[in-house]
C-alpha cells in the first residue's frame, strides 16, 4: 500500500547498448532466425535435440556479449512453474509422447502413473521453456523497439503489397503502443495516491466479493480510460498536423541495409533448423 | 521572411522560394470565419463568430482570450484541422479547404499543442523528430540532416537518443517544437503550449520561439499568459468567438479595465503603472516589463532633478529614502509563533529505487515545522524534491530515514496507519480534475466521506459544506454532470472532494497550474476563505512567486532536495540573488525594486504586492508630488 511507485524509471524494452554481431544484425534477419529457430525448438522432441539447441542458445549468450547473469535473470521466476508442469506431467502423463506407446512406467499408485514417457515429455518441456526464455531474452537484450517494429514491418510489408495486409499501421501501432506505457503507469500512479489521498481505499476489500472489488476500482479506472481517451484525441490531431495521412509515400529516418553477414547467418540458421527436424535423432 | 531561412531551405523548396520573395503578402488570412460545435444539437456551442485577420510573414502574435472564447478553435483553423462552416482560411494561396493542399498547408503551418506527452509519437527522440518529414516523403539524407538541424535549433541534440518519458516537460515540449521545424515550416503555432509547463520549460520554450522569430519564422502564440503576450508585436484578444481587441501589446494592455472585463489580466509591472500615473500624470502607464519600468521610474527622477530643487532637494529625497527604508509592517511577533507544531519534519531524506543501478535521491536533507492555522509556502525548481515531500504528510511515502511527525502521528513508526492519518491530511495534487470519476459533481464529492462511512444527511452536509466552501452552491451544482463544467470549475470540485474529508491540514500542489486568469483568481480567493473561515493548516507548493507572497505567512525553499533556507515572504524575497540562482524568480514588483536598487535608486527592497509598491512610492514623495 505505501509503496506507489509502479512507474518510476519504467525503461522500454530491455536493450542493452552493445557491440555485438547479434546487435548489429539488420533486425529483419534476426527476426527471421528467431522465428525459424522458434519452430525448431517447438518440433524437436527428443533429448539430444533439445540438448543440442540448449548448447547452442546457451553459447550465443557470451557471443551477443550481454552478461550471461543478465540474460538468464529472466529465468528465475519461471523455475516454479517449470517445475510444477514437471511434476504433473511425470504424474500423470500416461499416453504415448516421442518414442511411441512403448513407454514403460515405474511407479502406479491410485491414480498417479509415472512412466519414461512422462519424465521424456517433462524434460523437453522444461528443456524448451528454457530456451525459449533464454532466446527470447537474447532478442529483445540486443534489439531497440524500433528496430523491432520496423524490422516487423519490413518483413511483412510483402504481405501489404500483395494482400493489403497493414503492416506499416501494425507497426505504428506497436510503437504508440509502447511509447505510452510509461506515461499511463506514471499516470495510473498519480491517480492511485489521488484517490488514496481523498480516503479511498485500495486493495482491502472483502475476499470473493466481485462487484464490490470492481467498484472499488472504479475511481481508478475511469480517470485512467479518460486520459486514455483524451491522450488518443491529442495524438491524432498532433498526427494529422505532422502530415500524417497513413503509410503510402512515406520514407523512413531508419533504414535497414541487409549486409552478406545476415545472410549467411540466416542460412546457417536455416541449415541448422533443418537438420535438427529432419535427423532422427536415436535417443 | 529573413534570407538566412530561406538559404537553408533545401533545394527541392524552390518552389516555395518564388512566394516568399513577396513578403509583403500575408502568410494567413482568417476571412469572417464562423464554426459551431454540434450545431444540430439542442444547445449548439457557437466557438467562432466571425473571426477576420490578417497575418504576415515574420510576425509575432499572440491571440489571447480566457477559456471558452474560441482561442483554441481558432487555432485549429490556421493549419485545417478544422476547416470553416463560414468564411475561409488561407494560407499563401491556399484555401484549407481545398483537399488538394492540405499536405502543403499543415508543413506551412506548424502546429505544437498543450499536452507535451501527447504529442511526441516515437519511443526515441530523433526518431519522433523524424516524423513530420517523413510523412512528406523526404529523401533519407535530406531527413537525416532536417533531423540534426531540428534539435540544433531547439537545443536537444545531447538528448537525440532518449526515451521521450524520461524527460522533462519544457524538453519535452522542445522535442514537439522540433519535430514541427523538421517539416520545415514558415509560420509556427503555438496552441498554448507552455500552459502545463513550470516557470523553467516555459522559459525554454519562449525562448525558441522568439529565437525562430528572429530567424524569419512567423510565430502564432495562443497563450492565457500576459507576459507572453507582451512578447508579441501585436496581440488579438478573442471573446465570445469574436474579436474584441487588438493592436500591439502597449495599446491592449492600457486598457485595464477593459481586459478585466474580459476576464483577462495585466502583468503586474503594468498594474504598478498605472497606479503610479493615477497618482503623477508624467509617469507612463504603457510599460510592459520590469527592465521598461525601472528606465521609467529612472527618467521621471532625472525629470524632477531638472525641475530645480538643486542639491537640498536631493538630500532631502535621501533622507526621506532612509525613512521609508525602515522595516515595513514593524515586523510583529508571529501570531502562530505559539500554536501547536501539526507538523514537524526532522534530517528526512529519500532515494526513490534504493540499491538498484536506477536509484535517485529525492531529498537529502529536509527540516520543516508547521503550526497550527499557519500558510506555509514550499518554493524550488522542479526535481528540488517538492512533490516527494509533500507526499510524506499523509504517509503515501514513509521516511527512509529522519522524522516526520504530523498531528499526532508519528511516520517513522512502520505500525502507524496511514489511512486515519489520511482522514486529517487531505492533499490536493497538480492537476486534481484528473482524479474525478464519477458522472454528477455531489457523487463525486461524496466519495471520501461516503469511504469514511458517512450516510444520509450527515453526508449530504459534508458535501453541501465543501462545495459551498469552493465557491459553487450545493442546490445548482450537486446534479451538474462533471463533463459539462469548466476547467476552473473542475478545480474546485476536486478541492472540494479533498475538502469533504473536512482534514485539518490541507496540501496543494500547484493549486492553481494550467487555469485561466479567472480560474486563477477563483482558487486563489478560495484558499484565502479557507484560511479564514475554517482555520486550515495549509502548505502550497507553488511555482507562482506572486501567489506565495499573497498566500503565504511563511516560506521554505527546497533545492537539491534540501530546505536551504526559510521566512516570511518578505525575507525570503529579499534574498532574490538566492533565488536566481536556485532557479527560481521573485514576484515581477520584487524584481523591478531589486532592479530600481542596482540603479542606484534607493527604494525599499522588501516589497511583494503591487498596492505596497504603491504605497512605497506615494510616500517616497519626492518622485511624483513635482
Amino acid at each position: 500500500m505505501e509503496d506507489f511507485e509502479i512507474a518510476r524509471n519504467i525503461t522500454i524494452g530491455q536493450y542493452l547498448a552493445l557491440q555485438s554481431f547479434i546487435h548489429k544484425m539488420d533486425p529483419r534477419a534476426k527476426l527471421l532466425c528467431f522465428a525459424i529457430l522458434v519452430a525448431a525448438i517447438t518440433f524437436s522432441a527428443s533429448y539430444t535435440a533439445n540438448a543440442i539447441i540448449l548448447l547452442v542458445v546457451l553459447a550465443l549468450i557470451p557471443f551477443s556479449k550481454i552478461p550471461i547473469g543478465y540474460a538468464l535473470s529472466g529465468l528465475k521466476p519461471a523455475i516454479p512453474i517449470v517445475l510444477l508442469l514437471a511434476a504433473l506431467q511425470i504424474m500423470f502423463y500416461t499416453s504415448g509422447f516421442a518414442g511411441g506407446p512403448n513407454c514403460i512406467s515405474f511407479f502406479r499408485w491410485g491414480p498417479i502413473d509415472s512412466n519414461t514417457c512422462g519424465v521424456q515429455l517433462a524434460v523437453v518441456s522444461a528443456a524448451r521453456f528454457i530456451e525459449l526464455l533464454i532466446l527470447t531474452s537474447l532478442l529483445t537484450f540486443s534489439t531497440t523497439i524500433t528496430e523491432l517494429t520496423l524490422g516487423t514491418e519490413g518483413l511483412l510489408s510483402p504481405l501489404q503489397r500483395r494482400f493489403n495486409f497493414p503492416a506499416h499501421e501494425l507497426a505504428l501501432t506497436m510503437t504508440i503502443a509502447l511509447r505510452f506505457v510509461p506515461t499511463l503507469a506514471e499516470e495510473l500512479e498519480r491517480i492511485m495516491k489521488a484517490q488514496v489521498s481523498r480516503g479511498a481505499d485500495l486493495g482491502q476489500q472483502g475476499r470473493l466479493r466481485f462487484v464490490q472489488q470492481t467498484r472499488a476500482l472504479l475511481p481508478l479506472l475511469v480517470p485512467l480510460f479518460l486520459s486514455a481517451l483524451r491522450r488518443a484525441e491529442d495524438l491524432v490531431l498532433a498526427m494529422e498536423a505532422r502530415c500524417y495521412v497513413g503509410g503510402k509515400g512515406r520514407t523512413h529516418f531508419i533504414e535497414f541495409k541487409a549486409k552478406p553477414s545476415d545472410f549467411i547467418a540466416l542460412i546457417v540458421v536455416v541449415l541448422f533448423s533443418a537438420g535438427l527436424l529432419f535427423y532422427q535423432f536415436p535417443f | 521572411m529573413s534570407l538566412r531561412l530561406l538559404s537553408r531551405l533545401p533545394v527541392n523548396f524552390g518552389r516555395r522560394l518564388h512566394f516568399t520573395m513577396s513578403a509583403t503578402e500575408p502568410i494567413l488570412r482568417v476571412e469572417n470565419v464562423y464554426y459551431t460545435y454540434a450545431p444540430s444539437s439542442p444547445k449548439p456551442i457557437h466557438a467562432l463568430r466571425g473571426v477576420s485577420f490578417t497575418i504576415r510573414p515574420g510576425e509575432y502574435v499572440a491571440i489571447i482570450g480566457h477559456n471558452g472564447s474560441g482561442k483554441s478553435t481558432l487555432a485549429k483553423h490556421l493549419n485545417g484541422l478544422i476547416l470553416p462552416m463560414q468564411g475561409d482560411v488561407w494560407v499563401r494561396d491556399w484555401n484549407t479547404k481545398d483537399k488538394a493542399h492540405r499536405l502543403d498547408v499543415r508543413s506551412t503551418v506548424g502546429m505544437v499543442f498543450q499536452s507535451p506527452d501527447n504529442q511526441i509519437v516515437a519511443t526515441i527522440v530523433e526518431e519522433d523528430v523524424a516524423f513530420g518529414p517523413e510523412n512528406l516523403g523526404v529523401p533519407h539524407q535530406e531527413l537525416r540532416a532536417r533531423v540534426d538541424w531540428a534539435l540544433d535549433t531547439v537545443e536537444m541534440q545531447a538528448y537525440r537518443h532518449r526515451a521521450p518519458h524520461l524527460l522533462s516537460g519544457g524538453q519535452k515540449q522542445r522535442v514537439a517544437i522540433a519535430g514541427i521545424l523538421a517539416m520545415k515550416p514558415q509560420v509556427l503555432v503555438l496552441d498554448e503550449s507552455t500552459a502545463l509547463l513550470d516557470p523553467l520549460g516555459r522559459e525554454e520554450v519562449l525562448r525558441v520561439a522568439r529565437r525562430l522569430n528572429d530567424e524569419g519564422v512567423t510565430i502564432v502564440a495562443i497563450t492565457h499568459f500576459m507576459h507572453e503576450a507582451a512578447l508579441a508585436d501585436r496581440v488579438i484578444v478573442l471573446e465570445e468567438g469574436k474579436i474584441a481587441l487588438e493592436g500591439t501589446p502597449r495599446e491592449i494592455f492600457n486598457q485595464a479595465q477593459r481586459l478585466r472585463e474580459l476576464q483577462l489580466d495585466v502583468p503586474e509591472i503594468t498594474q504598478l503603472a498605472h497606479r503610479l500615473h493615477a497618482q503623477c500624470e508624467a509617469f507612463p502607464r504603457d510599460v510592459l516589463s520590469v527592465e521598461e519600468f525601472v528606465v521609467a521610474v529612472a527618467q521621471s527622477e532625472r525629470e524632477r532633478g531638472r525641475g530645480g530643487e538643486g542639491e537640498q532637494g536631493s538630500r532631502g529625497a535621501g533622507e526621506q529614502a532612509r525613512e521609508v527604508l525602515l522595516p515595513f509592517p514593524p515586523s510583529p511577533p508571529h501570531p502562530l509563533s505559539r500554536s501547536p507544531v501539526n507538523i514537524n519534519v526532522r534530517n528526512l531524506a529519500h532515494t526513490y529505487l534504493r540499491g538498484t543501478p536506477l536509484e535517485s535521491v529525492a531529498l537529502r536533507n529536509v527540516d520543516i515545522e508547521v503550526r497550527r492555522g499557519e500558510v506555509v509556502g514550499i518554493i524550488g525548481h522542479t526535481g528540488s524534491g517538492k512533490s516527494t515531500f509533500i507526499q510524506h504528510l499523509n504517509g503515501l511515502v514513509r521516511p527512509q530515514s529522519g522524522a516526520v511527525r504530523v498531528l499526532d502521528y508519528d511516520l517513522s513508526d512502520k505500525k502507524t496507519d496511514g489511512r486515519a492519518l489520511r482522514r486529517r491530511v487531505g492533499l490536493v495534487f497538480q492537476f486534481p480534475e484528473a482524479q474525478l470519476f464519477e458522472q454528477h459533481v455531489g457523487d463525486d464529492v461524496a466519495f471520501g466521506p461516503w469511504q469514511m462511512g458517512l450516510r444520509g444527511d450527515e453526508l449530504r452536509v459534508r458535501v453541501r459544506e465543501a462545495l459551498e466552501a469552493v465557491g459553487l452552491p450545493f442546490d445548482s451544482f450537486k446534479d451538474r454532470a462533471l463533463y459539462s463544467l469548466s476547467g476552473g470549475e473542475r478545480r474546485r470540485v476536486a478541492l472540494a472532494g479533498v475538502l469533504a474529508i473536512k482534514p485539518e491540514i490541507l496540501v496543494l500542489d500547484e493549486p492553481t497550474a494550467g487555469l485561466d486568469p479567472r480560474g486563477h483568481h477563483d482558487i486563489l480567493e478560495r484558499i484565502m476563505a479557507l484560511k479564514r473561515d475554517w482555520g486550515t493548516t495549509l502548505v502550497i507548493v507553488s511555482h507562482n512567486m506572486e501567489e506565495i507572497a499573497r498566500l503565504c505567512d511563511r516560506v521554505y525553499v527546497l533545492a537539491g532536495g534540501q530546505t536551504v533556507f526559510n521566512g516570511t515572504p518578505r525575507q525570503v524575497f529579499a534574498q532574490s540573488e538566492k533565488l536566481t540562482q536556485l532557479g527560481l524568480g521573485v514576484p515581477q514588483v520584487t524584481a523591478a525594486m531589486h532592479a530600481l536598487r542596482a540603479r542606484g535608486i534607493n527604494v525599499r527592497e522588501d516589497v511583494l504586492t503591487v498596492a505596497e509598491a504603491a504605497a512605497v512610492f506615494s510616500n517616497q514623495s519626492s518622485v511624483f508630488n513635482s
